[in-house]
């Protein structure tokens, strides 16, 4: 256990102490000792500004993130089960799925304005395609016995894909979200930095704009933490969620 | 009573046609116990998927209680060979065996009840909030038991459920289908490779050719109705009939090769 957390924070603790010693007394404005980046990140980030700046950003990410997983589930789960509909839709979402949605994020203000229903729409469109496309594949490779075995038992309908379909295919969607969040963070800074007046990427170009380059830093740093903790929360909720496949491969290891 | 009369099933593809049942009539009277055997490949798994309404046949019916079935019917319960695949592993083995009987909108009470009873009845009353890939593949298997038997059915499906188990798990599984058997008074249909299990458990034996599949032979199993491992195995009679119906599928075997159509 102490071990493990040894390897964990060991790293981290490296490289901060690395950057901490080599950016001591650095006469470069851009990059200003860390030690002056840490004072900054202590007067910057106040209660008042986390408010201002931090909790819209992190709604905007919440309902963009939530939006894309309710749609591209019901979408995929649609999509998997109907051959033809795959057949017809599938080219078109690899098209979608290959376009940069920052590209998009000019276009998307054409029609939804500067506001936040245009944040949301950037993180939505950038961050439900692992997510569909995970669906999809997941809803097909139900078991050939299992989807039998709730036939013969007459679970049909909504029953068949609320407790066979969507459990079984719950390991590839949940690998579909992970790839997801990732991509709805960058996509909330970047939807912030074209056009906003509060938010964290609003606030670290303000920074960058007017020269306050150790405020700035701190910005990046505490995107940098904002993104390793819902990470971490992410996998913890996956892990719970997902015992039974853990502990089914387990079992199919030993045997 | 389940009722299988010209039965057909032609698997259509592109690179030709391939008839896996040619014509099969048998039936399994309220009540019976009929073991289904045959060489390997010779339809079994066509012919039990035809019966549970999950395929359709190229031509022939099958009628479960008079009713002809077209789709699975309602009082209908099958056991698979891979109890793995068959079992939801997202599931406690208590919503394992409660899952159809939701679905079939019985009150909560009186589901409970069944799931315990049925538990209970394949020995695994206190597993019920394991999950199915905690246990060993024998005690998986009467988890597949279980759901079927809380589930009531009139007609009992058994797809060569004890392929995949030790031969010891195999012998006490035997012992507890018959058992449960002659304690719910169900119609089983109990599909296997194993001609000693056959006879083993069967009031009648029901032979398949190789496939093309037709009735090749059909044998009354006149042994006495309380059957124990050692003492039934080792009567002549026991012996008697098994070396028919081995014969017989020997028989099968050479007699038609399969061909495609």
């Amino acid at each position: 256990m102490i071990k493990k957390l040894a390897y964990a924070v060991g790293l981290p603790l490296i490289l901060f102490v690395l950057w901490f010693v080599l950016s001591n007394g650095s006469e470069n404005f851009y990059a200003p000792p860390l030690k002056d980046i840490l004072r900054a990140f202590a007067d910057t980030w106040t209660p008042e500004r986390l408010r201002a700046d931090v909790v819209p950003s992190l709604l905007r990410l919440a309902a963009g993130y939530a939006l894309a997983a309710v749609i591209g589930i019901a979408l995929g789960v649609a999509i998997g089960l109907n051959r033809r509909l795959r057949a017809t839709l599938e080219p078109v979402l690899e098209f979608f799925r290959a376009i940069p949605p920052p590209v998009l994020v000019p276009v998307i203000m054409l029609f939804a304005g500067i506001g936040n229903g245009m944040k949301v729409i950037v993180i939505v469109f950038g961050c439900i395609w692992p997510i569909l496309l995970n669906t999809v594949e997941g809803v097909r490779a139900v078991d050939s016995v299992q989807a039998d075995t709730a036939r013969a038992y007459g679970i049909t309908g909504p029953a068949r894909i609320a407790r066979v379909v969507l459990p079984s295919a719950s390991p590839q969607i949940a690998a579909g979200l992970r790839q997801a969040l990732s991509i709805a963070i960058i996509l909330m800074v970047i939807s912030e930095m074209f056009a906003a007046s509060n938010g964290l990427g609003f606030t670290i170009v303000q920074f960058q704009r007017s020269f306050a380059i150790p405020e700035m830093w701190s910005g990046i740093i505490l995107l940098g933490l904002l993104g390793f903790a819902l990470s971490l929360l992410f996998r913890l909720a996956e892990r719970r969620a997902l015992r039974w496949y853990d502990g089914l491969r387990e079992a199919q290891r030993r045997s | 009573m389940l009722e299988v009369k010209g039965l057909r099933k032609v698997y259509r593809s592109g690179s030709g046609d391939v008839e896996a049942l040619r014509d099969l009539t048998f039936h399994v009277d309220t009540g019976d116990l009929v073991c289904l055997v045959g060489p390997s490949g010779c339809g079994k798994t066509t012919l039990l998927r035809c019966l549970a309404g999950l395929l359709d046949p190229t031509a022939g019916t099958v009628r479960i209680d008079g009713h002809e079935v077209a789709g699975p019917p309602p009082g209908l319960a099958m056991v698979f060979q891979e109890y793995g695949r068959s079992l939801f592993p997202w599931m406690s083995v208590r919503d394992n065996v409660e899952l159809p009987l939701k679905q079939k909108r019985i009150p909560r009470t009186r589901r409970l009840e069944l799931v315990g009873e049925a538990l209970d009845a394949v020995g695994l009353a206190g597993t019920e909030s394991s999950y199915p890939w905690q246990l060993s593949g024998g005690m998986q298997q009467r988890v597949a038991i279980a759901r079927a038997v809380a589930y009531e059915p009139t007609t009992l499906l058994m797809d060569e459920p004890f392929a995949a188990v030790d031969a010891q798990t195999r012998a006490d599984l035997e012992d507890l289908v018959r058992s449960l058997w002659q304690r719910l008074r169900v119609t089983i249909l109990f599909v296997t490779h194993d001609i000693d299990e056959a006879v083993y458990l069967g009031q009648r034996v029901v032979m398949l050719s190789s496939s093309p599949t037709v009735v090749q032979d059909e044998l009354v199993v006149d042994l006495p109705a309380a059957r124990d491992q050692l003492h039934t195995r080792a009567d002549s009679r026991f012996t008697a009939l098994r070396t028919h119906v081995y014969e017989q599928i020997q028989a099968a075997k050479r007699g038609r090769p399969a061909t495609t159509v």
